[in-house]
């Protein structure tokens, strides 16, 4: 049996929209197998291909797991789902959108913090004083442990936040975070400045190959087709 | 490594069983605290770095658990609360065997299983820290022995001399704590250490002028009427759990700070080259000496420690020319606070000790313990360990 290459999109939002636009603009079409709301399809045109529309988190997941051979998705999300991604993905080309930067931010209020080192030394204090670690409120978990290793901040605890991350500061359930932004109006409407070099990632939406994906002459083909009509 | 067979799997029980009997006849206590763990406490004293490689789980009241990634802290838990419990007495030595739990990336070696077992052995309360320290040394080094290991090499480290250096040097206190908190990441220190050296100031680097002009010379009240002027004026809201008094005490340092002057290149240097002290453990105790006489530093006592240390490994008939003393060594694990070392033997590399350990005076106080109850322990790698002396080193 041949294998199918699989091409992930995002399911819904910006991110669909703007990924089907550039795939429009190369004069790819896609239709949607069975009613309009389905999550399979394929592109007219391109043999041997299967879309499957799934949430952009999913996308890198079957990335890493070879589920999908190719996906678009957010470099952020790819980065987070594994530690060492050149291992089993490649990042083809970034696309233009999607843009949004992964951040660390605390609180207005702390003059004192500006930079990674400071607040490596306010958690030093802060453990002294409160005998506790500062709580860094993320769902960037894996960013966030290997950024601080970097910067040889070891006394502080993640805690998993799945949203409204930067209220969390002001609702005292954790001192600092680290989230996404774009233009960094929520964080400054929640009290909190990012740090001078707090920028974590620049990310943006990416068209990733899994190498973990089984390819093979038929699969190959597909995605040399594809990436002809992308001009790659 | 970790046993598939049931012959290997025997084989390893057997091993672990000769072991622990020897350390049961030399007065350690054997004891088997829980596999699961609550996470909270290990997060909290291994930190998070040690955390991506824990396997951490919730169960379904929520309750966030793990496998237990040592066995250091579950004795440490179980000790204090016998402790608290049944007010024993701190001063304790207790043996333990069993599976340990560390993710590994997929490209690590064989040497490095995911679930591996650990058998060692924590020797807490006692006051006489060198004589503690080579205690456990020697049962090891004696335990390896007798499951066949012949020829092996010790190294040896002292996170201890390092912290009395720079007590001794002449800076100021953030400054320590800044060098204390990167140690364990020697390139961040070397980076730290440069810096100092060079452009101190920087400490107040991105604060408004016209705000460090205020706040110099202020007291602790006066200062804090100037931030919240501050906050006023520039529409900062106080929010969070660190009180406005933290905030202005660290601002007040970093001012100070940035009028210090720059750490001496002759300071530098000498905490470079402590580092690069690595030569068998004899000649390593002149040179320390040499180091530090050259320099003008006094850390006498340290030095003294490190020599009485040699004295009783001598008297307990281990060949110091066989130990070698490294002063990078250790400081990049980070609940050790004194001595510490580690039992390589060939095939096995640099990386993969059969058996190592060290004091860590500050464990019991993070799992509750409200004085410091000395602790020094160490442990066998007993995959490793069979797999070099095979199971004819199995003496019956």
């Amino acid at each position: 049996m041949t294998e199918t290459l699989v091409f992930a999109i995002p399911s819904k939002g910006r991110l669909m929209d703007r990924t089907l636009a550039v795939l429009e603009q190369a004069e790819l079409y896609l239709q949607r197998f069975g009613s309009s709301r389905g999550y399979r399809g394929e592109i007219k045109g391109l043999e041997n291909l299967e879309v499957a529309f799934m949430s952009a988190g999913e996308i890198a997941s079957a990335l890493r797991s070879g589920r999908a051979h190719l996906g678009v998705t957010g470099e952020d999300l790819m980065r987070e789902e594994v530690s060492a991604p050149e291992a089993c993905v490649e990042f083809v080309t970034k696309l233009g959108f999607g843009h949004a930067d992964v951040v660390v931010a605390v609180p207005k209020c702390w003059l004192d913090v500006r930079r990674m080192r400071d607040l490596g030394e306010a958690a030093i204090q802060f453990r002294r004083l409160h005998g506790r670690r500062i709580r860094v409120a993320t769902k960037y978990m894996n960013l966030t442990r290997g950024y601080f290793t970097r910067h040889a901040i070891s006394d502080y605890r993640l805690v998993e936040s799945l949203g409204a991350t930067e209220g969390t500061p002001a609702a005292g359930t954790a001192e600092a975070i680290v989230d996404i932004t774009s233009t960094g109006a929520t964080l400054t409407a929640n009290g909190l400045k990012i740090l001078a070099d707090g920028v974590i990632l620049k990310s943006q939406a990416n068209l990733i190959a899994s190498r973990t994906a089984r390819w093979d002459p038929e699969t190959r083909a597909a995605q040399n087709q594809l990436f002809a009509r992308l001009q790659l | 490594m970790t046993p598939e067979t049931a012959q290997q799997f025997r084989a390893l029980e057997h091993q672990a069983h000769d072991l622990m009997n020897f350390f049961c006849e030399v007065g350690y206590e054997a004891v088997a605290p829980s596999v699961i763990q609550p996470a909270d406490i290990f997060l909290d004293v291994v930190g998070e770095d040690l955390r991506r490689r824990t396997y951490v789980f919730s169960d379904t009241d929520g309750a966030e658990l793990c496998l237990r990634p040592d066995l250091t802290v579950p004795t440490c838990r179980l000790h204090w609360q016998r402790c608290t419990q049944n007010g024993s007495s701190t001063l304790a030595r207790y043996c333990y065997n069993g599976p340990a739990f560390r993710f590994q990336p997929a490209d690590a070696s064989t040497a490095h299983p995911r679930e591996f077992r650990q058998l060692g052995i924590e020797l807490f309360g006692d006051k006489n820290k060198e004589r503690a320290d080579i205690e456990v040394l020697h049962l090891i080094v004696e335990a390896l022995r007798r499951a066949g290991l012949r020829q092996f090499r010790i190294r040896i480290g002292d996170l201890g001399i390092f912290q009395d250096l720079l007590s001794v040097l002449d800076l100021p206190a953030r400054w320590r704590d800044r060098l204390r908190a990167s140690l364990w990441r020697p390139d961040t220190f070397r980076d730290e250490l440069r810096r100092l050296a060079t452009q101190p100031d920087a400490s107040i680097e991105g604060l408004p002028e016209a705000l460090v002009v205020a706040l110099r010379g202020c007291d602790a009240k006066a200062a804090e009427r100037v931030v919240t002027r501050y906050f006023d004026e520039n529409d900062i809201e106080l929010i969070g759990t660190r009180t406005l008094r933290e905030i202005v005490d660290a601002l007040m340092s970093a001012i100070a700070d940035a009028e210090a002057d720059a750490l001496p290149a002759e300071t530098v240097r000498l905490i470079e080259l402590y580092f690069d002290v690595k030569a068998p453990a004899r000649a390593a105790g002149a040179r320390l000496a040499d180091l530090m006489q050259e320099n003008g530093v006094d850390i006498a006592p340290a030095l003294a420690l490190y020599q009485k240390r040699l004295k009783l490994l001598t008297e307990l008939d281990i060949d110091v020319a066989t130990v070698e003393f490294s002063a990078e060594f250790g400081r990049t694990i980070q609940y050790y606070t004194g001595f510490v070392f580690e039992v390589l033997a060939e095939p096995l590399g640099e990386r993969s000790p059969v058996a190592g350990g060290g004091r860590y005076d500050n464990l019991m106080r993070m799992v509750g313990a409200k004085v410091e109850v000395p602790a020094v322990g160490a442990m066998i790698h007993t995959e490793r360990l069979l797999s070099v002396v095979g199971d004819g080193g199995r003496r019956d």
